[in-house]
């Protein structure tokens, strides 16, 4: 039978999806079209927590829950994954609400896409096969594609949903190529099958051709090196609010996609997977931190600084051929916990540049500085988002660089040393451009020109509710990082019991 | 059995090859046999049907996009149905045919949503 319980977050999600869409129908005032949005994801995140304390709330007694012949599996790692996903969905809905609400047009769409996009986030944590997988990286992706084109009037929307679609579908073609080579040469695109199937194939270049592929396509969803080219422009181009889901949301929904196929899937293909990525994660680090130096628009900046934490998140992927099965464990955990936190600060970052726009109506970062002059407050919350992604204590972004050169040193290869220095040398440089801005906006004159001291503080009771649970989240798992690091290693006991 | 996985692509190839073979033929021997005389009548679309009216870049309405995808939705949901209708007894026979039923109920009302939604944002108003 179907184990209703455990399907729970995705039911309440579709009929969410439904019900927004009906409510955009029958009310007039568009607000409840959100509200009826929040309320769904709170809704959704309540079986996450009767499913992960299954045994004091219901009295059940494994977490773990196999359905459909293995293919889809609420686990430890699913439950917060899911969590993160539907959290940050709501955060991106509270980051949405004015914005959308000023442009008048096709709110009730907006929701609806955006919620879409989050159930197929949630339904990636749970694939372990390669169908469902591609399933799920559909649902995040098209919406996406619809949403960047926002702006129908806007040229360069436009033109962040054409390259968002033309590199998605690519992607796409390839992750089917590889999965096709690898599922004609096993017999089988279920994880569990494929772990112990993939042994007698390590050896076999048509199938690490496969896997290669497979990689490649999930590249470009985590825009690492060389297949970035598009992230820049779309962000930039794209509504601020949907700049912030496709950072967060979409790019962690390809690397939990990643997670499960080089974990789950494969891990006896390590040494072929690892020295790939670490190629990729050190083009990543060094290529989104260098060319971030040089960008005077504060999304691209964010763009650029997403695709170098993209090759931090890969550090620990990048430090695992030839490593033990223990090392595998912690770089999955490494791995989750720089996911976590990376959602919280940079989508209170995104919220930030948000706040701002509506007030400097600049995205240039030569308009924001003497920020501190006319909105201290958001000068305060600007310095301490970017000092959490730079990672500077005591703000939630130096656990993540923590526990990834936990698992890159600990690891005890050469490729895990290595990535480790490319890695420190990164941060220092990230320190740099991350400081720049912050320091003008709290010491430099306003310009001519920009009159924002005249203009009254518009940010909603919605925005500063998504602002503040993003700095609460910074300093709180900043100075008690445990919460993060108790969530990421209650996942990465998944990976310890494979082997 | 890589060999025979590979050695199964050669019939693919011959095919490809007299395909090629096949078309390049027909073509080349056109061109060398046949008389070629262009102009008038044969410049335009459609040669051997009704004279076309205006140019190839004519607008046709927005409307018929959208009507063409509702019916492509419902024609998609008749394909469903059919199948389903016929296993339905084997599966009420297994004893969870109400389980069956409802994911079909589940999935009309879906369309139906999308129907009710094109009709409220007048989609289907022609004027």
């Amino acid at each position: 039978m179907i184990d209703y319980h455990a399907l729970a977050p995705e039911l309440i999600l579709a009929v969410t999806v439904l019900a927004v869409l009906v409510t955009d129908l029958v009310v007039r005032s568009k607000v409840w079209v959100a509200v009826v949005a929040l309320v769904g994801l709170f809704a959704a995140f309540v079986p996450i927590l009767t499913l992960a304390f299954c045994e004091p709330l219901v009295g059940c007694t494994e977490v773990t829950r196999t359905m459909f012949l293995g293919s889809y599996v609420v686990d430890s790692y699913a439950l917060v994954l899911k969590g993160l996903f539907i959290g940050t969905a709501f955060v991106a809905v509270l980051l949405s609400v004015d914005y959308i609400e000023s442009d008048r047009y096709y709110e009730g769409e907006y929701f609806f896409l955006l919620l879409s996009a989050a159930l197929g986030a949630v339904v990636m944590s749970s694939a372990r096969d390669f169908v469902s997988i591609v399933v799920a990286l559909e649902l995040v992706s098209g919406p996406g594609f619809l949403l960047a084109g926002w702006r129908k009037a806007d040229e360069r929307s436009n033109e962040a949903a054409l390259k968002f679609f033309i590199s998605g579908v690519l992607a796409l073609a390839l992750l089917m190529f590889g999965v096709s080579l690898v599922y004609g040469l096993t017999g089988t695109q279920q994880f569990d099958q494929l772990a112990a199937a993939s042994v007698q194939f390590v050896d076999l270049p048509l199938f690490t051709i496969g896997v290669l592929f497979i990689l490649v396509g999930f590249g470009f969803k985590v825009s690492a090196v060389p297949f970035h080219y598009w992230t820049p422009d779309t962000y930039q181009g794209s509504p601020t609010p949907v700049t912030a889901w496709l950072a967060v949301g979409s790019k962690t929904a390809g690397f939990v996609g990643l997670l499960s196929i080089a974990f789950i899937a494969f891990p006896a293909m390590r040494d072929v997977w690892g020295p790939i990525l670490w190629v990729v994660a050190a083009v990543t680090m060094v290529v989104g931190n260098v060319v971030a130096i040089k960008q005077t628009n504060i999304v691209r900046l964010l763009g650029y600084s997403s695709i170098a934490h993209a090759g931090f998140i890969l550090a620990p992927f990048a430090a695992m051929a030839g490593a033990s099965d223990a090392a595998m464990s912690q770089a999955f955990y490494a791995a989750v916990a720089y996911l976590l936190i990376y959602a919280v600060m940079n989508l209170g970052a995104f919220g930030v540049v948000i706040a701002g726009l509506s007030k400097v109506e600049s995205a240039e970062l030569t308009d924001w500085s003497g920020l501190f002059r006319h909105s201290p407050g958001l000068a305060v919350l600007l310095a301490g988002f970017f000092f959490s992604l730079a990672g500077i204590p005591p703000l939630a972004g130096w656990f993540a660089k923590l526990a990834m050169f936990q698992a890159t040193i600990g690891s005890g290869t050469p490729w895990g040393y290595s990535i480790a220095v490319i890695a420190v040398l990164n941060s220092v440089v990230a320190i740099y451009y991350y400081a720049k801005p912050v320091k003008s906006a709290f010491f430099d004159e306003v310009p001519e020109g920009v009159s924002a001291a005249a203009t009254p503080s518009v940010a909603s009771p919605a925005l500063k509710l998504a602002l503040g649970l993003s700095i609460a989240g910074v300093v709180l798992l900043g100075i008690f990082p445990g919460l993060v690091a108790q969530l990421s290693r209650y996942t990465s006991e998944i990976i310890a019991a494979i082997f | 059995m890589l060999n025979q996985y590979f050695g199964d692509y050669i019939t693919v190839a011959v095919f490809m090859a007299v395909g090629a073979g096949l078309v390049g033929g027909a073509v080349i021997a056109s061109r060398m046999l046949a008389p070629s005389r262009p102009g008038g009548f044969k410049e335009i679309a459609y040669e051997s049907g009704i004279e076309p009216v205006g140019g190839g870049w004519n607008q046709s309405h927005i409307r018929y996009y959208i009507f063409a995808l509702l019916f492509l939705i419902f024609d998609v949901e008749a394909v469903f149905i059919f199948p389903w209708a016929i296993r339905l007894d084997f599966f009420t026979e297994l004893g969870n045919g109400f389980l069956i039923l409802w994911e079909m109920v589940a999935f009309i009302v879906i369309l139906v949503l999308g129907l009710v939604y094109a009709v409220r944002k007048g989609v289907l108003r022609w004027e």
